[in-house]
């Protein structure tokens, strides 16, 4: 009897948050899909249903695929910048650098974090503008002058350099959350290691990264999800331009939703994006949990 | 990517999903405008809510003292004005429309885009109160009051004039030895010689591609026929098969060549206007909205403010459309057809656009009223006075592209355009992707 009463209390507890997540998170991704089957914008007396209509859209519409490759490129990056480079930097920050300078560093990595997506677009769209930016002016002034570009202006360049802004933004802070995971590993683990002989890249190897693997695996989800999810970064950069070359998913999305008024259309790009993050995310968690280290 | 723009693209991608709660199907009706638009002592009383998109600091203080001045006026009156900016514009009505919460009053761009709310039955028919007949109507400029109508029928009351010139520095022409061009010709070999000069001829920056698309309005209207532009821009009958667009598209093409600067796709609007500012250019193509930033009590430098005039871009001797026709359009408000305060949203209206207030926006923020005689030598400087001499001697306003046509159609054009600058696509290729988006916009209308 007593322990019914304290399962009914702890879902009374429960109900606010679950409630809040049904409203919120749940109810809009049903709600999503289900309009994934009209043909309705804001304006639109009556919505159509039109089955899968939108899908095969997207499935005919270039630009969708191309967005689909910029994203994934984005990830790509993602990772090996903000996975890869940085549990390296911050195992170089913990093992090899200075206790005093190691905190500086780690302030000097993690600022671009604190910075506004807005004034991190706007000073990027300056460094790399064709005619006074800092980019092509260092290239100019080291003898490249064939590598300067119009950066944010040509096609083959414009999503890349959105990416590069995007490293520069968030390596330091995936670098800090690294280092708290390096911090929490025992010691003993280095010294046992070092007694037997390892050096520093073999404690990196066998001690260093199966120790982090939780972090390295929430990390891995989190840049994997952000890259798909990315939006602020093109839109404020480019806007998805020149002719549609930098745009994501999430600024095609926008796009089709709030100026093509393709509602249907929208939320079937919205549905693909919850999907391949939502897929990804469960996959990860599987892979993580099999490989999990226990201390 | 951050945690907090992971967030923010979460919950833009999770937009469409709220939105499309607010609409979800089936819930939409269309509603009429049967209110009665004559407003008396009794009515006068109430919240009216507006929505604009003039939150830019420069401009929100006119439309904050208009509606204290009709609190002040109205005793009864409370106006609740919201006022965002240009793009989060779009996406706000567009919300609200979805999720029947429209205000009173909201802002509209002249075109398809005021013309989505009138097919929707979201705006009030305002042509007993407005028409070209009635007293108020007889007000405006007759191509400003055009602009708002719809089979016949006024939906909108425009407050500004806006039109696009070629501004150009006299200093430099004079320098360099130029005339002011009277045919496009005319301009291509000017900018020959003010490159020869080290001059940029004509400073231009098309990051988010709505500069190159005033350029593709004025050469269209140029070189098309005003009927089959006007069949082409409505999305149930455009097909843009003229040979005038692709001809339209080969003169930006010639103009970008001869007069721009290599990398415009990379530079924005303003960048470039800093270029003209600061003397490195010798024309720079804008709206007569932005006029008072070339002058000194725009923060312009003494060399430009005293030494600048403007010219439309003229057409090519061979241009078989109307070369009257001048690019430009007013903004205006809508009242919402559903409103039940629509006399007192037509009284608000009435009173933004008395003389009074049409002077006084002159004065304050540098625009064009779409009220007749409302700039004087007082309230404006020069170049704008002959603005608006020139506007009221135009054939037609050559309403903006992306406002006047489809969206897939302006989009077409917008990345089109683009591909044009950086060479990655011909004028052939760009017709062949708007004449597409034009078939597929007749198919979503029909």
């Amino acid at each position: 009897m007593a322990s019914r009463m304290t399962r009914i209390r702890g879902l009374i507890w429960l109900l606010p948050a679950l409630v809040l997540l049904g409203v919120f998170v749940y109810y809009p991704i049903v709600e999503n899909v289900r309009l994934s089957f009209y043909s309705w914008n804001a304006f639109s007396p009556k919505p159509v249903f039109v089955g899968f209509d939108n899908y095969a859209t997207a499935a005919n519409d270039p630009i969708f695929w191309r967005s689909l490759r910029n994203n994934i490129a984005y990830a790509v990056v993602s990772l090996v910048f903000q996975v890869g480079c940085s549990l390296c930097l911050a195992a170089v920050l913990e093992e090899f650098v200075h206790q005093r300078l190691r905190g500086i560093l780690r302030v000097i990595y993690f600022i671009p974090a604190v910075i506004s997506i807005t004034v991190a677009g706007i000073l990027f769209s300056f460094i790399y503008n064709p005619q006074f930016g800092l980019l092509n002016r260092l290239l100019g002034v080291v003898g490249l002058e064939q590598w300067q570009h119009s950066w944010l202006g040509e096609r083959s360049t414009a999503i890349w350099s959105i990416i590069g802004m995007s490293q520069w933004q968030s390596i330091g802070y995936t670098a800090v959350l690294f280092v708290v995971a390096i911090q929490r590993i025992p010691r003993e683990l280095y010294e046992a290691a070092r007694v037997d002989g390892a050096g520093a890249v073999r404690q990196f190897f066998s001690v260093t990264i199966p120790m982090v693997r939780e972090m390295t695996t929430l990390l891995i989800i989190l840049t994997v999800s952000g890259a798909f999810l990315v939006f602020n970064e093109v839109m404020v950069m480019t806007a998805g331009g020149p002719s549609d070359s930098s745009q994501v998913l999430g600024t095609w999305l926008y796009r089709n939703a709030f100026l093509a008024d393709d509602m249907g259309y929208a939320s079937a790009i919205a549905t693909v994006i919850f999907v391949l993050t939502f897929g990804f995310a469960i996959l990860q968690i599987m892979i993580g949990r099999r490989r999990r280290v226990e201390m | 990517m951050s945690t907090r723009s992971r967030i923010t693209a979460l919950i833009a991608v999770s937009a469409a999903g709220a939105l499309a709660a607010c609409g979800a199907p089936g819930t939409a009706a269309k509603t009429t405008a049967s209110a009665n638009l004559t407003s008396s002592a009794a009515t006068k009383s109430g919240t009216l809510t507006i929505v604009t998109k003039f939150a830019d600091p420069k401009y929100a203080p006119y439309f904050e003292k208009v509606a204290a001045d009709y609190e002040s006026a109205n005793s009864g009156v409370k106006v609740d004005l919201q006022q965002v900016g240009d793009q989060p514009y779009k996406d706000k009505i567009r919300v609200l429309s979805a999720s029947k919460q429209l205000p009173d009053i909201y802002f509209s761009w002249a075109g398809d885009f005021a013309n989505k709310f009138v097919r929707a039955g979201l705006a009030a028919d305002l042509t007993s109160v407005v028409g070209p007949d009635t007293e108020w109507g007889k007000s405006f400029s007759p191509a400003a009051l055009k602009a708002f109508e719809y089979d016949a029928k006024s939906y909108g009351v425009p407050i500004n004039l806006d039109a696009k010139y070629m501004a150009y520095n006299t200093a430099i022409f004079s320098k360099v030895g130029v005339a002011k061009p009277a045919s496009l010709e005319d301009l291509i070999t000017a900018c020959g010689k003010f490159k020869s000069a080290g001059y940029t001829p004509i400073a231009f920056g098309n990051q988010y591609g709505w500069p190159a698309i005033h350029y593709i309005t004025q050469l269209n209207a140029m070189d098309v026929q005003q009927a089959t532009r006007d069949a082409d821009y409505n999305p149930a009958t455009g097909a843009f098969t003229d040979a005038g667009y692709t001809a339209a598209l080969d003169q930006f093409k010639q103009i970008s060549e001869a007069c721009f600067d290599s990398g415009s796709n990379g530079l924005s609007h303003e960048t470039a206007q800093a270029n003209f500012l600061s003397g490195k250019a010798a024309m720079h193509f804008l709206e007569s909205v932005e006029f008072s930033v070339l002058t000194a009590k725009g923060g312009a430098p003494a060399e430009i403010a005293d030494n600048w005039d403007f010219f439309r871009l003229p057409p090519t001797a061979s241009a078989a459309g109307d070369k009257g026709a001048l690019t430009g359009a007013p903004d205006g408000f809508m009242v919402n057809s559903g409103s039940k305060n629509a006399a007192l949203a037509v009284d608000f209206l009435k009173f933004m656009t008395s003389k009074a207030n049409g002077a006084e926006m002159t004065k304050s923020i540098g625009w064009l009223s779409s009220v007749q005689g409302t700039a004087t030598a007082e309230n404006s400087f020069p170049q704008l006075e002959a603005a608006l001499k020139d506007i009221s001697s135009a054939n037609s306003f050559a309403i903006w592209l992306d406002t006047v046509t489809n969206a897939d159609v302006a989009n077409a054009y917008l990345s089109g355009v683009q591909g044009i600058l950086d060479g990655s696509q011909s004028p052939a290729d760009v017709m062949k992707s708007v004449q597409d988006a034009a078939a597929k916009a007749k198919k979503s209308v029909s």
